[in-house]
């Protein structure tokens, strides 16, 4: 049940009895046969404590269903029983059966606290595991960067998630130089390491 | 020698123990050992003095180091243009990355910064050497050659190359001051002989 790229933006799911699919609210291009939209319910108070919360929506019945969503590029993920973190905002849609909790990015405590609230990317992540496909949104379409146990330094803004066992880091580098306006502006860095797939997007643009 | 490799939005600039120089704030991932420094743009005190009086804002950062450092900014097709001994003048704040051979300079470029309200200066490029350049959709070369001037938008132009003088077409007439206008006040009209790079956006 992967999901057809149409062009860079949209994507297609196919929607059988079996298979259903969620999707952000209002994702929903178009459709054909017999599809039903049905908003779904989130654990109360869950999504108010992490912020890490996004509405979405059941696709049910059987037929086809185009995604997208204003404008931004779409990048279809292929699980095989491994896993994503990505944040709720990115997420487009995803195969029903497919598994998500939302987690704290990096069990590092007060670090992982700080290194939230510097990038502005809050503290929690969404995490799908299973068998199944995520189409993942991005300003400029994202590109992988494969892992095999060296370093990488990912800017925060323009990082979108990763897969496999990786290590995330937050590394700053700030100077008196960025105190008196002189700074490079990457004064902050994801350090990833380990075994994996970071996916990084071609613009700091968050969303 | 840095080699820069474009890949649609997103640049590749492969570092051995050299450096490039970069768009403040324009890496988005880097593998390797790699040093992001804050860069003047160069020229050393009367470029900079030039910079001052034109209000010219281009801010670059120096990547040295060995590795791969990928560099994008608001999701711009990127295109490498490569310099032999050659002279390129290009807007600003579409240079994403230039290699070491390359000076940057800061030229006056008169009633045409004031006409379309970009502020009087572009930035020019002389030297040997790659410079990767931004643009709003994918760039588009034109060519001019003598006895084929070419007009473009002001706010479409992005870059050019080769010996081209420009001049100003004002499109306004009796029309425009009735507001019948047709959007397009003020073109750019380019003689002689060279290359004019466009982008398929007006800023």
């Amino acid at each position: 049940m992967a999901f057809e790229s149409v062009n860079s933006k949209v994507v297609r799911a196919q929607i059988s009895q079996q298979g259903a699919v969620l999707a952000r609210r209002g994702a929903m291009l178009g459709y054909d046969g017999n599809v039903s939209f049905r908003p779904l319910a989130h654990a109360p108070g869950a999504g108010m404590i992490t912020g890490e919360s996004n509405k979405m929506m059941a696709s049910e019945g059987s037929g086809s269903v185009l995604y997208g969503y204003r404008g931004l590029y779409v990048t279809v993920i292929v699980l095989t029983g491994d896993s994503l973190s990505v944040e709720a905002d990115r997420i487009l849609a995803h195969d029903a059966s497919l598994q998500t909790s939302v987690e704290m990015i990096a069990q590092g405590g007060v670090r992982s606290a700080v290194r939230g609230a510097m990038t502005g990317q809050g503290l929690f992540t969404t995490r799908i595991s299973g068998h199944g496909s995520v189409a993942v949104l991005s300003h400029g379409g994202t590109f992988p960067l494969q892992l095999s146990g060296q370093t990488v330094g990912v800017d925060p803004q323009a990082y979108v998630g990763h897969s496999g066992a990786l290590q995330v880091d937050l590394k700053s580098s700030v100077g008196m130089r960025h105190l008196v306006g002189r700074g490079s502006g990457e004064a902050f860095q994801l350090h990833v390491s380990g075994h994996g797939t970071v996916y990084v997007q071609a613009s700091e643009e968050k969303f | 020698m840095a080699v820069l490799i474009a890949d649609k939005r997103v640049l590749h600039a492969d570092l051995d123990g050299d450096s490039v120089r970069a768009a403040n704030g324009s890496m988005v991932a880097y593998t390797g050992k790699v040093e992001f420094k804050y860069a003047s743009g160069g020229g050393g005190f009367r470029a900079a003095m030039k910079r001052g009086v034109a209000g010219e804002s281009i801010s670059l950062m120096t990547c040295t180091g060995a590795g791969r450092v990928y560099l994008a900014q608001d999701a711009m097709d990127v295109t490498v243009v490569q310099l032999s001994n050659d002279r390129m003048t290009v807007e600003s704040e579409h240079i994403l990355a230039i290699t070491d051979g390359l000076q940057l300079d800061v030229q006056f470029s008169g009633l045409r910064g004031m006409t379309t309200g970009k502020g009087v200066a572009t930035t020019t490029v002389t030297g040997t050497g790659q410079c990767a350049i931004m643009s709003d959709g994918p760039l588009i070369a034109l060519a001019v050659t003598p006895g084929q001037p070419l007009v473009v938008d002001p706010d479409v132009y992005v870059a050019g190359t080769g010996q081209t003088q420009m001049s100003i077409i004002s499109g306004v007439s009796w029309r425009s001051v009735i507001g019948e206008d047709t959007g397009e006040h003020f073109s750019l009209r380019f003689e002689g002989q060279g290359t004019i790079y466009i982008q398929p956006a007006e800023r």
